[in-house]
């Protein structure tokens, strides 16, 4: 059996940014003879890094520095233009949970929805949803439609479903910022659980002392590439300091015509 | 040139039952949410919809009672394949929300998208076979059979459609628009109000190009004549059939790993 339970070598991914966007059947039709121009903007560059089997690894870095496309590339959701991940177990990310529910249904069949989509069997969700309803503080609202949830109150019921669904690997993005202090304490000691009971975890976070409290070793994105990778401790005051210094140019590749570009 | 390795999903083959089961029942229940009746409604609009049809085209078609039948069988097969496509069309900006949670297939959602009209159809069928045995001419086993083939090979087509014009929509925002359009003109290229023989017999095969035609004709021919179409037209509607499945899968394969990016 492996250590690793990701590994994630020389990923590099880059987005395009048309001059002019063509994004109906109309406007490639009138436009199709004339030239277009595009920027390519690379977001990561050879990223390399691994997680171990029980790790706690924190992922830090500026806006825009690539943590959220490095954390879709790991889970599946985006593809790399360029290296290798390797995963080996499952994993179950933690993204953009505060919006992107079906407003029409309530939170139990929401659940059911979010659930059986990272991997839950009908049969978990049953014993599950009571717990996941009671996590989230809900109860009362099970049977409310979505729509008529507050922002707060459908962030707290994703990261119920998303924690109650872990198998292995957890991959996390801003934990510990949704909810009131009580809601965060429970989250908090849900991870902490989960790392105890030897689940590899990948956090995201903006918060030196989230970092410094819950990981074991992190890493510093800084314009798409790892500057640095060690104590999660040590990187976080690296971090800290990083904030005061000017933003790097980007990794913008210069102007490429369009045909060339997609 | 490095390779790129991706991970698993965090859907097992354990786990697509429920997940194709939750798709289908939520679809279900937010399509009737908040309406009069919600599940019965649901239940009974074919029921409805066929006896208002019967009873509207019994005086307007008095005196030709075979052509009533084959009215209502193409209408309502006509709209099956409309609703199907444009839920198929529309299937993964629908659930966008889902697709940027996890990696999980996502042709389920495609699929699944046409869950709704498949139960619309299949309740028809239910009652069209109820009003023919009612009316002294109860369809064979065999013909019962065939005319199952010919709606699975409907479903078939349709999932063909979506899986390539779902992944198509992300880029070409106004293809809905188009398909609309496209349905439209097809509902007169399709024998639904005329009989296909009243058009020269050359034009035949440009109408059965369209794919609604042989499953409409087939279907009427089947149910309400008791006659199967010969072996060769079965055979170049599996193809076509084969076919457009083939090329939506292709191109479904070819643009589904970077739809979440356009989102």
């Amino acid at each position: 059996m492996t250590a690793s339970v990701i590994e994630v070598r020389g990923v590099s991914k880059s987005f395009t940014i048309p001059s002019v966007r063509r994004d109906t059947v109309r406007e490639h039709a009138l436009d199709f003879f004339r030239r277009r121009t595009s920027e390519r903007l690379r977001v990561l560059e050879s990223v390399t890094f691994e997680l171990r089997r029980g790790e706690s690894l924190g992922l830090m870095g500026r806006n825009g520095s690539g943590k959220s496309t490095l954390l879709k590339i790991v889970s599946g959701i985006y593809p790399a233009d360029a290296g290798a991940v390797q995963v080996h177990a499952p994993v179950t990310p933690i993204l953009e949970l505060g919006v992107g529910w079906n407003p029409d249904l309530d939170a139990v069949d929401n659940i059911e929805l979010l659930g059986t989509v990272m991997g839950m069997t009908l049969k978990e969700l049953r014993v599950a949803t009571p717990e996941i309803l009671q996590f989230a503080e809900l109860e009362k609202f099970a049977h409310l439609e979505l729509r008529h949830y507050s922002s707060g109150m459908a962030a707290r019921l994703a990261y119920a479903v998303a924690f109650r669904a872990v198998r292995d690997v957890l991959i996390l993005d801003e934990i510990f910022a949704v909810g009131d202090a009580g809601f965060k304490e429970r989250c908090q000691a849900r991870y902490r659980d989960l790392h105890r009971t030897g689940h590899s975890l990948l956090l995201v976070s903006h918060e030196p002392r989230t970092i410094a409290a819950f990981c074991d070793r992190a890493l510093l994105l800084e314009g798409g590439r790892i500057v640095m990778s060690g104590a999660a401790a040590a990187v976080a005051d690296r971090y800290l300091a990083l904030l005061t210094e000017p933003e790097p140019a980007g990794l913008k590749t210069g102007i490429a015509p369009w045909s060339a570009a997609r | 040139m490095v390779s790129v390795a991706t991970s698993d999903t965090t859907v097992g083959r354990a786990q697509f039952g429920g997940l194709i089961w939750t798709l289908v029942r939520t679809d279900f229940k937010t399509r009737y949410h908040g309406t009069i009746g919600g599940f019965v409604w649901a239940l009974l609009k074919p029921l409805t919809m066929f006896l208002v049809l019967l009873t509207v085209f019994s005086y307007v078609f008095a005196g030709e009672p075979q052509y009533k039948l084959d009215l209502i069988i193409g209408l309502f097969l006509y709209e099956f394949f409309q609703e199907s496509t444009k839920s198929g069309l529309l299937s993964i900006r629908a659930k966008g929300y889902l697709l940027t949670k996890a990696r999980f297939p996502t042709w389920i959602v495609v699929v699944t998208s046409a869950s709704n009209a498949v139960i619309t159809l299949t309740l028809f069928s239910m009652v069209l076979i109820a009003f023919l045995a009612i009316a002294g001419r109860t369809p064979s086993a065999a013909a019962i059979a065939l005319y199952a083939s010919y709606q699975l090979e409907f479903f078939a087509i349709v999932t063909g459609f979506s899986l390539a014009a779902s992944v198509l929509f992300m880029r070409y925002r106004d293809l809905n628009q188009v398909w609309e359009v496209v349905t439209h003109a097809g509902f007169f290229i399709a024998p639904i109000i005329y009989p296909l023989g009243i058009l020269p017999e050359r034009v035949h095969v440009y109408l059965y190009a369209w794919p609604p035609t042989p499953i409409i004709l087939f279907s009427r021919s089947v149910l309400v004549d008791g006659r199967a179409a010969s072996p060769l037209a079965h055979a170049l509607l599996l193809a076509e059939t084969l076919a457009i499945l083939g090329l939506g899968a292709m191109i479904y394969r070819w643009r589904a790993p970077r739809v979440a990016e356009e989102l």
